[in-house]
């Protein structure tokens, strides 16, 4: 496999790290127009040439390493909230969208928030952002708020405006190299050239004493 | 309603293993289900299976001669590590004290893996012949001549044939096993495998990925018929209750589920039936990577379909209902089956980073809400909900719903209301179709009419210019213009038949 973010092996210099970034958040926050923007440089583009948006990929090479960074959009109608976890599994990185003049929106940021850190712990990478910051005479939640809650539960925040193109690209390369961090480390925690032990290549990892969490609307379980 | 003439009606009947059981069968297996398709084959298995083996031990034969004439020094350095240290790994591994929980997707174990579990322990027993390939066919000997053209040019081409031809028939002496432990054991190859092609090709992951392709390829090809819908798990179930399930939910419109197509345009629909087409033949294909092609191309027919409908590139808001539906409308054969086949056996990384990967666990999102949707998902009461699923009410007649609040006979009676009162509107509906057929044949007499008109009044203007007709044409003219006068016998305002000299001059 081609290095999976945490996974793959760290013989040679120039390998290559597949990360997997989902997208969270409610509607109308502006989550596929910051990818969007990110990875075709749109806003409202009215000459659809993209097929799609909901899939979106982006190469990079960072201090001279390759990532190939897969952005993954998810539905952000109420009903489907319960697929999350089916969403997130193997994620290496969430970007948790709200909307600056919404101050619901950023209360489903920290319901996710709870929901990320319960099912994957620390292991993956987490990026809140303040969307449509073009907005700011209309700004219902407070810089220092917002910043504070990011900072206490271990996340960066960050401020974008998808319309001006503002701070989307910081934010992807700081996610990247935090990305990168993380993986660097669980390589170094499992030894020279170890592979990925079978249950952190394909389940979730909880420390022993933790409740099993049981996810709501898990795809194809048995019970 | 266009959504009604969507759905794929088969018989009950036609869908009952052939032998009478009671279960489900299934065309793969000629009509049967998995059981009797079992006992049926098993004596022509056997056969196989010594067939089979003679062809491998043909083709190993062949490859390590050629290997042995052509890189000597190759051989004496074997390029993979030795397997004593993977069983190292595993072992250090297996003690960490780190949990697996929340496999959304595999149900969990019930059994404790075994210990002897290795997906190497069958390099112990030297002799192939002494264990059971467990099928063969055209197929399987092609995709085995396929591996090894595809290995000859690659340096370690031997060795890795060698190991995943000694996996592939380790693993039938994990007849028993659990379907989660074969997975495990599976995956840890690719996993193990990837991780020596990673060293060697120094971290060109194309290189790796295209490698491990062809190995995917070549070992369920081989397995496929063993590990697909295996009996340790209750998989058929599970294709069964999600079969009944989506066919008891036929009457979910676009609309209740907000989807954002116009089935009214032909492209849009177009796109919808293909997407069907795919997800139908998901079901076909044996090897994890050309399923997902299926679940691929299937969605990007449904991204088409949006695109066109709302002039706007989609988005997983607009995916994800699009996919929900046509699920509902394809019902796709044994989709759990597939769903936790690719799961388990295929190459990780393609799920889990590749675009395969997203449109899969987008399709794992959409049986997954179709199992556990109800009225709030739709946007119903959980009345309506209940009396659309109970078949008493259908969302085509909104005002059944109201009437039969009351008791389930009065609902039927009022559907039966509804049918004569729409039988009744057909029959009037038919009333006006005649009247303006019969319009029309009017209209079109007193055109026929209009036209002789003018005709005549052209020919009287006409001078006589023409000397020396031929006879023939005389007859002819005079035959055409008299039938022409005796349609018209009635119209007095019409002038005196001509006659053909005056015509012909
Ligand atoms: N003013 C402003 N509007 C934005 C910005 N980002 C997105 N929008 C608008 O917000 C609406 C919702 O955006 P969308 O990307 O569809 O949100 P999603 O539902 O979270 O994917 C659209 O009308 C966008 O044009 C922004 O940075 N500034
Ligand atoms: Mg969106
Ligand atoms: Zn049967």
């Amino acid at each position: 496999m081609a290095a999976g973010g945490a996974g793959g092996n760290s013989g040679s210099g120039n390998r290559t790290y597949s990360f997997k970034v989902v997208l969270l958040g409610e509607g109308c926050v502006g989550k596929t127009s910051l990818v969007l923007r990110y990875c075709e440089n749109k806003f409202n583009d009215k000459h659809i040439t993209t097929l799609q948006a909901s899939f979106l990929t982006k190469k990079l090479n960072i201090t001279g390493k390759r990532v190939n960074l897969a952005i993954w959009d998810t539905a952000g109608q109420e009903r489907f909230h319960a697929l999350g976890p089916i969403y997130y599994r193997d994620s290496n990185g969430a970007i948790l969208v709200y909307d600056i003049t919404d101050e619901d929106s950023f209360q489903k940021v920290k319901n996710w928030v709870k929901e990320l850190r319960k099912m994957l712990g620390n292991e993956i990478c987490l990026c809140i952002v303040g969307n449509k910051i073009d907005l700011d005479k209309d700004r219902h939640v407070s810089v220092e708020e917002a910043e504070s809650y990011a900072e206490s539960v271990g996340a960066k925040h960050y401020h974008t405006s998808a319309k001006l193109n503002k701070g989307i690209e910081e934010l992807f390369l700081d996610l990247c190299k935090r990305m990168m961090e993380t993986a660097q480390a669980e390589e170094r925690l499992k030894g020279n050239g170890a592979s990925q032990s079978a249950s952190s290549r394909r389940g979730v990892q909880i420390v022993d004493d933790e409740p099993q969490a049981t996810p709501a609307g898990g795809c194809c379980s048995s019970g | 309603m266009s959504s009604q003439r969507r759905g794929i009606h088969l018989d009950q009947s036609e869908l009952l293993c052939k032998k009478g059981c009671g279960f489900y069968g299934n065309t793969g297996w000629l009509g049967l289900c998995s059981k009797c398709w079992r006992e049926e084959n098993q004596r022509e298995k056997q056969k196989q299976i010594q067939e089979d083996w003679a062809l491998a031990e043909r083709l190993q034969k062949e490859e390590e001669e050629a290997y042995a004439s052509r890189n000597q020094k190759a051989q004496s350095q074997p390029s993979i590590t030795p397997f004593n240290k993977f069983e190292e790994r595993k072992t250090k591994e297996k003690s960490s004290k780190v949990n697996t929980v929340t496999k959304f997707f595999t149900p969990s174990s019930k059994t404790q893996p075994k210990k002897d579990a290795s997906p190497f322990d069958a390099q112990a027993s030297p002799s192939p012949s002494s264990s059971a390939s467990r099928h063969s066919s055209l197929d399987t000997d092609h995709a085995t001549r396929e591996f090894i053209d595809f290995l000859k040019p690659l340096k370690s081409g031997r060795e890795i044939f060698k190991q995943c031809r000694a996996f592939t028939e380790s693993m039938a002496y994990k007849r028993d096993m659990g379907a989660d432990e074969l997975s495990e054991c599976v995956q840890d190859f690719y996993q193990n495998l990837s991780d020596r092609l990673q060293t060697q090709f120094k971290g060109s992951s194309e290189h790796v990925e295209s490698v491990m392709d062809e190995v995917e390829k070549y070992m369920m090809t081989r397995l496929y018929k063993e590990v697909f819908c295996p009996e340790t798990t209750d998989d058929e179930n599970k294709d069964l209750a999600i079969q009944k399930r989506i066919r008891a939910l036929h009457w979910v419109t676009i609309e209740m589920l907000c989807v954002p197509v116009d089935e009214e345009i032909p492209e849009v629909s177009d796109s919808v039936v293909k997407a069907i087409t795919d997800v139908i033949e998901m079901d076909s294909k044996r090897v994890p990577k050309d399923k997902l092609g299926c679940i691929t191309r299937c969605s990007k027919h449904i991204f088409n379909a949006i695109k066109i409908s709302k002039k706007e590139a989609a988005s997983a808001d607009d995916f994800l209902p699009t996919l929900i539906y046509i699920v509902l409308k394809a019902n796709p054969p044994r989709l759990q089956s597939n769903i936790q086949y690719i799961t388990r056996f295929s190459n990780p990384s393609r799920l889990m980073t590749g675009e395969d990967g997203y449109y899969f666990t987008n399709l794992c999102c959409a049986v997954a809400f179709i199992e556990k949707l109800d009225g709030q998902s739709l946007n119903l009461s959980s009345e309506e909900f209940e009396l659309y699923m109970s078949g008493q009410a259908s969302p085509y007649w909104p005002q059944a719903a109201g009437a039969s609040s009351c008791s389930p006979g009065s609902a039927a009676l009022s559907q039966v209301h509804k049918r004569l009162d729409l039988l009744t509107g057909l029959g009037e509906r038919q009333e006006r179709v005649m009247e303006k057929a019969r319009q029309l044949e009017n209209d079109l007499i007193d055109w026929t009419d209009e036209v002789e008109q003018k005709v005549q009044s052209v020919l009287q203007t006409l001078p006589p210019e023409t000397q020396n007709p031929t006879t023939t044409t005389a007859t002819a003219t005079s035959a055409a213009s008299s039938a022409i006068d005796s349609d018209n016998v009635e119209n007095e305002l019409l002038p005196p038949p001509l006659q053909p000299q005056v015509f012909a001059g």
